[in-house]
């Protein structure tokens, strides 16, 4: 049988393939361009059974294939569909069998070849199923790796969409991504069984590529590091929050602070310095260190209170009420402040004083600032300066260090959150400072009017204005504040209460708010006044009132017990019950002492305590020289000896006084008590009078307290204090004071009913004071002035 | 057993001659069940009549067959290509056996009826 006759063979245009190769049985779009191939097709859809022949390339790369540039087995096939695209044709080919290429019956416009069907030996053996078999479990197992356990075709489903060994092979062929080569080689096969050893063959390095590759994907998986890990999660966080519609946390942020920015009325500069700032912080990554250091920076200026303040309430009557309310007492602090207040309201521009005061511990220093701001109606801020050591505290770290914060004035007036708060400076006088700078000197500016419109604290770096805030300070002392700072200040003196004054106190204040403190109703208790004054005077002693007010809790605490456990009827406390609340007088009224010898006298002294009754005594050292002192003086109350005993040597003839006590006897003053430092000029006057008594032997009147510096010529200068030491006289059962005259304008400040109890001795001239307190010593100097 | 064995696999793999009919398309079909049998309507548009075969065997109708595409006009071309040629093949399985079953087929507007008489009309 020669070719041309043989029925089986046909001539058929061919569709060269390139890169694939297509098997019998299977479907396979195709995209047309070639014109060749075109032509080709164009010839086909003309025909009345739509047949071609599908033979794969050898090379690629060839455009123009002939003959012998295809392999020598193809694929007849038939188009299913066609569509035209732009240019060229889309197929839809199945194949329908495999077919021997015998020869080319034309190359032009297109390849047309002669193929006759080359059917597979009848060769069902057990070798086949066998075969068959094995592919379908390679084939399970290569679907499992490459899907991830989760096969979408099971082996069920792949043995239904091959019922036939043949048509398992070309199907796994299909699906296997191998050469050309290999799946022409598929296709050429001889038998089945031949076939099955190949896809089989095939199979089993997919397999194999597959589990290789499973591995390494597994172990790759595990070497990654947390860090990527991290890296990934967020990344994918940040994908969700996109999604979400959500932006990131620290995006967010940085809009809030625009949003805020733009909102808020800040001074030029400021507002151009936090922009400049806000760039900075939007080209930052969010993990950058500094990012966290913008944003509290910018959080700070935008928090600043720049322009924000409250308004004054201006009512002098309704400002001298609140203080009178709160305080008893302190007119002249009073007035001060409503002398201020009268000049905000004339001039609203004006510049707040820098007020200080100074007094011992509780008198009510820091809680007069509370009032202060409440008459005002401004905002109170307190910050204490005591122990302070550090400049920067006060002034904040410039942004460089790690942890910068501002200083305690500005963070102050941020929590204020206005810029004219009433600012308390607590404890000025107990500013430290060392090798890290002077607080102290960093005060200077803040309270200087005339520069604290600009101040520039270190972290801000931005100027602020501090002159509308009303800085109030407290101390107990002067001698530790710088000069320049006290120089800045306005003094205002709260001396100690009176006895009067603290029952007002207590009456007013203290057992009110006492009671409320127990849970006790001022109808369960009463506390009559004589038991307040027992309490001031047994059990305390202060300038103050705060060990008073501890006194009275401990006393409505006691009471409020006794309610608890069940007394209905109310409670009178009697100064005789006192023993039983408070246990015994812990203070013994300072007795004076009854009789003085000759030679000790009674001075005053005043401590940050309030006033103190001070003996000098006086003994003569027989047979010795000099002058002996003791009772830790300080330099200036040693000098005041050394003058007072030359001041009564010098008078010696006029006191009546016998020279060789001089010359054969030095004199030891001593001033109790021995461990407690003392020093000034005021205890000069009772020096003179204890040498004075000494030396004439003539003692001194046990009733009569004195104070005043004096001089070599006799004279007798002022002091301060004199309130104090006039009412530690008076606690001290003393009812006679000799003050210098030039302290005459303090006694006025005495509550009424102490100057109505005490008598006052003026004196100008040492003589004024000695012939007061001496009684026989006035008709010696009588005498001698006579003579 | 052993030939039990072999007779399962060969019904695993068609003959040669049907390699290519297993990439034949298939026709669809209405099923009619009529008062003394069955109507079978093969959906054959511009299938010849002299093309078709068919084959009722067990309880099984077989249509096999070739549509042949003609030219409709000198000078036209495909745009587009959706109708299948070539090779179809479609076994309708009935429940019940055909083997003695008269067979009729007339073709109307493209459609292939095939009338199966199982019993007489009643």
């Amino acid at each position: 049988m020669t070719p041309d006759t043989d029925p089986a063979v046909v001539t058929l245009p061919v569709l060269p393939l390139k890169n694939t190769v297509l098997f019998p049985h299977l479907f396979m779009p195709l995209s047309v361009g070639r014109p060749a191939t075109l032509a080709a097709v164009e010839a086909v859809l003309a025909t009345e059974d739509k047949n071609l022949v599908v033979v794969a390339q050898k090379d690629a790369a060839n455009d123009q294939p002939g003959v012998d540039d295809l392999y020598a087995v193809g694929t007849r096939a038939v188009v299913k569909k066609m569509a035209r695209g732009d240019g060229g044709v889309e197929l839809l080919v199945q194949g329908v069998e495999r077919v021997a290429l015998l020869g080319a019956e034309q190359t032009e416009p297109f390849l047309r070849v002669r193929v006759r069907p080359l059917p597979f030996p009848d060769d069902t053996s057990p070798e086949v199923e066998a075969l068959y078999r094995s592919v379908l479990e390679l084939a399970a197992r290569a679907l499992e790796l490459s899907q991830g356990g989760e096969a979408r075709i099971n082996v069920a489903q792949l043995a239904a969409q091959a019922p036939d060994p043949l048509r398992l092979a070309y199907l796994i062929g299909s699906m296997l991504s191998i050469e050309v080569a290999k799946e022409q080689a598929l296709l050429e096969a001889q038998t089945r069984a031949e076939a099955l050893r190949l896809i089989h063959g095939y199979l089993s390095h997919e397999v194999q590529v597959l589990g290789l590759r499973q591995q390494i994907n597994s172990q790759a998986q595990t070497e990654m590091s947390k860090q990527q890990r991290d890296y990934f999660l967020r990344q994918q966080l940040q994908a969700i929050q996109e999604e979400l519609g959500e932006a990131t946390p620290e995006k967010a942020e940085v809009e809030e602070l625009r949003r805020r920015l733009k909102e808020i009325d800040l001074p030029d500069e400021v507002r151009k310095e936090a922009e400049r700032e806000l760039k900075r912080l939007e080209r930052l990554p969010p993990i950058a260190p500094d990012f966290q250091v913008i944003r509290t920076y910018l959080d700070l200026v935008l928090e600043l209170p720049w322009k924000k303040r409250t308004e004054d309430v201006i009512d002098l009557k309704a400002a001298r009420q609140v203080l009178d309310e709160d305080h008893y007492g302190l007119d002249e602090i009073k007035e001060r402040i409503l002398e201020h207040l009268a000049v905000l309201k004339l001039n609203p521009g004006a510049k707040a004083p820098i007020l200080c005061l100074v007094g011992p511990p509780g008198v009510g220093k820091t809680s007069l600032g509370q009032s202060v701001a409440r008459a005002l109606g401004r905002k109170f801020e307190r910050l204490s300066l005591g122990g302070l050591h550090d400049e920067s505290e006060l002034r904040g770290h410039r942004r460089t260090y790690i942890g910068a914060m501002p200083g305690r004035l500005i963070q102050a007036i941020r929590r204020a959150g206005v810029n004219n708060p009433v600012l308390m400076l607590d404890e000025v006088d107990k500013l430290g400072h060392d090798f890290r700078g002077d607080p102290a000197a960093a005060l200077l500016e803040v309270l200087d009017p005339a520069q604290n419109n600009t101040f520039r604290d270190n972290y801000l770096d931005l100027p602020f204005d501090l002159s509308k805030v009303l800085f109030l300070t407290t101390a107990n002392a002067l001698d530790t504040i710088p000069r320049p700072l006290l120089d800045r200040m306005e003094l205002l003196r709260l001396s100690g209460y009176a006895e009067e004054e603290k029952m007002q106190i207590a009456r007013r204040y203290l057992v009110p708010r006492q009671l409320k403190e127990a849970g006790v109703t001022p109808e369960q208790l009463n506390v009559p006044d004589e038991t307040i004054r027992r309490v001031v005077a047994r059990y305390t002693r202060e300038a103050g009132v705060r060990e008073l007010e501890r006194n009275l809790g401990r006393i409505a605490r006691k009471v409020a017990r006794r309610f608890a456990e069940g007394q209905s009827e109310a409670v009178t406390v009697g100064p005789e019950d006192l023993s039983d609340l408070l246990g015994s007088e812990r203070f013994r009224q300072e007795a004076a002492r009854k009789d003085l010898q000759p030679g000790v006298s009674t001075g005053l002294a005043w401590t940050e305590a309030g006033g103190e009754v001070l003996y000098v005594e006086a003994s003569l050292l027989p047979d010795a020289k000099g002058l002996r002192l003791t009772g830790q003086l300080g330099a200036v109350m040693r000098e005041s000896a050394k003058a007072a005993r030359t001041y009564v040597w010098s008078h010696a003839e006029q006191f009546g006084i016998d020279s060789d006590l001089f010359r054969h006897a030095g004199v030891h003053v001593h001033v109790p008590a021995g461990a407690v430092p003392k020093d000034g000029p005021s205890a000069g006057v009772a020096m003179v009078t204890a040498l004075a008594s000494l030396y004439t032997n003539l003692p001194a009147r046990s009733d009569t307290a004195m104070t005043g510096e004096i001089t070599l010529s006799g004279l007798v200068f002022p002091v301060g204090g004199v309130k104090e030491k006039v009412l530690a006289a008076r606690r001290a059962g003393l009812r006679r004071v000799i003050v210098p005259r030039d302290n005459e304008r303090d006694l006025r400040e005495l509550p009424e009913q102490v100057r109505r109890e005490m008598e006052f001795v003026l004196a100008e001239r040492i003589e004024d004071a000695l012939t007061a307190v001496i009684p026989g010593l006035s008709q010696r100097l009588h005498l001698t002035t006579v003579a | 057993m052993a030939r039990d064995l072999i007779r399962l696999m060969q019904s695993f793999f068609p003959a040669p001659s049907e390699a290519s009919r297993l990439a034949a398309w298939q026709p669809a079909v209405d099923v009619y069940r009529t008062p003394t049998g069955w109507l079978l309507k093969f959906d054959l548009a511009g299938v010849r009549p002299e093309d078709v075969t068919l084959e009722a065997r067990g309880n099984c109708v077989t249509v096999r067959g070739v549509r042949r595409d003609w030219v409709v006009e000198e000078g036209h071309s495909y745009y587009r290509m959706e109708i299948s040629y070539n090779n179809f093949e479609r076994a309708v399985e009935l429940p019940c056996c055909l083997d003695l079953a008269s067979l009729t087929t007339d073709s109307r507007h493209g459609m292939l009826l095939v009338h199966l008489r199982t019993e007489a009309p009643r």
